[in-house]
């Protein structure tokens, strides 16, 4: 069985306590990660990333050229003003980056566009919070259908690519949020199945040396099927045409106004397309030597 | 980029899909027009990202700018190389055009900031224009050493002042008669869309035809996408055959169209003159007997006898009289 990664705070006391894992490294600034990176690869783990949680917007935060070959990705409000931005943008081209940007707000959902459009990998955090639906449809046509040369953008191109109309899917993990790929582990070792139980305090166990263990692995497995609950309540959701993609993730507006159900409806149909275009090339018709 | 109508700028969403669109036909240049493009809260922005898909640049500006936006300009812009960001700014002639004093003090402020990244632009709406003024403001701020010369056009519908088919003539002798000025301080002349070429002597031909930026009679769709993502062939035809960029798939999908358009009007009136019917030049393909627009502006003030099409056009838009 392949455990889950650990996600878990720059803390080099921290890593010692732990062997041969691969890890992701939480830093809440950029000028730390080199540091982090090569304390944990000296821990002897393998590091997947290292996660830059920035509270400044993408243009105000310092990537120096140490971090070029470190998997990045770095978690920032907003992008800021382009101007302040372009100085930057060729060299972050040849970083191992992807940016997130949360997708609640009209600014936001157009800098996901401009560094998608400018080669820099991108991700929306589609939050809890209200949403401009109709806006998301556009960027995620944009995203898996836009014919223009453009660096991948997400969730949207790992739902297109790994769609399947006939199975649920999960997306959780793009932004480390899938008990079967990520467990979080506070400074103390505690561990927490979601970034948002970490924040919480909400434990499921006291150090991370249960990972692996029969308890821990039955309370990882109940989280992952809880959206059987959707059906067993009768929730709309359940009932929704774009379950399969959104698994209940967006329940609480669903009963507001439904705009994630056109969305993911749309999502579906462009997850169709994008099949269709990217069907392995047919054996040519014509005779070949 | 900035509507005529308060609060209607165009989104980066569009940007970014005028942008793909462009790049995907294989353009290198763009123009950001306005209204006044300076107004848009993110011009400069857009110009940086449109510089850094590595389009070339085109701004056309009547160089009246806030303090805020000019120092924008100067911190943002004028690390750009000359040859990748061009600012056409066009000038009205102080004695027949007068700007207020505010805004003179603002123009030229903005030439002393921004000189090398500028183009002079000067629009001809009378046959008596004077150049003059033009080749001392380019040498005092150190322009680009080109003057790019368009001739005021009709605008279809509207009661503007424009240069009449009979003064061409004059226009073209007006203009060459400044030939010791641009040739003395090295100034290229460049003609905008519209002039007939059969207005221009042997001699004035030869002379234009040195320079390095060729000279062409034609009128070819410009292709302006205004801010609600609107297409139409050019300026004065905005309020005619509009379209929505949405409707095509690429490029030359929009030419064919604009062709078409062109074809029909011209269909029905070769020319500006009389003798542009059968003309060997437009035959060549050397000219296109005046601009597009002032043979639309022809019909709508004649008695609807054109072909359906086109009447059809000109009452959807109020145009007819």
């Amino acid at each position: 069985m392949n455990w889950p990664s650990i996600v878990c705070p720059h803390n080099p006391s921290l890593f010692r306590t732990f062997t041969g894992l691969t890890v992701v490294v939480r830093v809440p600034h950029s000028a730390q990660a080199a540091e982090a990176a090569a304390q944990l690869l000296e821990s002897g783990n393998e590091l997947l990333c290292v996660i830059v949680e920035s509270g400044s917007p993408f243009d105000e935060i310092d990537l120096p050229a140490d971090l070029q070959s470190i998997p990045l990705a770095v978690m920032t409000p907003a992008l800021g003003k382009f101007r302040h931005l372009v100085r930057s943008i060729s060299r972050l081209r040849d970083f191992n980056l992807r940016v997130y940007l949360p997708a609640h707000n009209p600014q936001n959902i157009a800098g996901l566009r401009i560094l998608s459009s400018l080669g820099i990998h991108t991700c929306a955090v589609l939050g809890n919070g209200p949403k401009d639906w109709e806006a998301l449809t556009d960027l995620m046509t944009y995203a898996v259908l836009g014919r223009a040369p453009h660096a991948s953008m997400e969730p949207f191109v790992f739902i297109a690519s790994n769609y399947d109309p006939h199975a649920y899917l999960e997306w959780g993990s793009l932004y480390f949020n899938d008990p079967r790929r990520f467990l979080h582990v506070d400074a103390d070792g505690r561990v927490a199945l979601s970034p948002a139980e970490l924040r919480q305090k909400r434990f499921v166990a006291s150090s991370w040396a249960k990972i692996g263990t029969s308890s821990l692995s039955l309370t990882i497995q109940q989280r992952v099927q809880k959206w059987r609950q959707f059906f067993a309540n009768n929730h709309p959701c359940a009932s929704c045409s774009g379950w399969k993609i959104c698994l209940g993730k967006f329940a609480s507006e669903m009963n507001k106004n439904g705009g994630c159900r056109a969305f993911f409806l749309e999502m579906s149909e462009v997850c169709q397309q994008y099949k269709e275009q990217n069907k392995p090339a047919m054996k040519p018709h014509i005779w070949q030597l | 980029m900035a509507g005529a109508v308060a609060g209607t700028f165009l989104s980066w969403e569009n940007m970014i899909y005028v942008a793909d669109f462009l790049k995907a036909a294989g353009e290198r240049h763009v123009s950001l027009l306005g209204g006044e493009p300076t107004l848009h809260p993110e011009c400069v922005d857009f110009i940086l990202y449109l510089l850094e898909r590595d389009f070339e640049v085109t701004v056309f500006t009547n160089g009246i700018l806030s303090h805020a936006r000019l120092e924008e300009f100067r911190r943002h812009l004028t690390e750009v190389h000359p040859g990748r960001l061009n600012l056409v700014c066009n000038l009205n002639h102080p004695g027949q055009t007068p700007s207020t004093p505010k805004e003179t003090k603002k123009i030229l402020r903005f030439l002393a900031i921004m000189g090398p990244w500028v183009t002079l632009g000067f629009n001809i709406y009378r046959p008596d224009f004077a150049l003059d003024f033009l080749f001392d403001v380019i040498n005092r701020f150190g322009l680009k050493r080109h003057l790019r010369l368009g001739i005021a056009h009709p605008i279809p519908g509207q009661k503007t002042g424009f240069v009449r088919p009979e003064d061409m003539r004059q226009v073209a002798e007006r203009l060459y008669a400044y030939r010791p000025y641009f040739d003395g301080l090295r100034i290229s002349p460049g003609l905008d869309c519209g002039f007939p070429i059969c207005q221009f002597t042997d001699e004035e031909l030869g002379w234009l035809h040195r320079f390095k930026s060729p000279v062409i009679f034609g009128c070819q769709p410009a292709l302006d996408i205004s801010p609600d993502m609107s297409i139409y062939h050019c300026f004065p035809f905005s309020q005619y055959l509009r379209k929505s960029l949405f409707e095509f798939d690429s490029l030359r999908q929009v030419e064919e169209h604009f062709i078409q358009v062109k074809k029909q009007i011209k269909t029905e009136i070769p020319g500006i003159y009389p003798e542009c019917d059968g003309c060997q030049a437009q035959e060549d393909g050397v000219c296109s007997g005046g601009g597009l627009c002032q043979i639309l502006n022809r019909f709508i003030w004649e008695e609807p006898i054109r072909i359906s099409e086109i009447e059809h056009e000109l009452a959807k838009y109020r145009l007819s009289p």
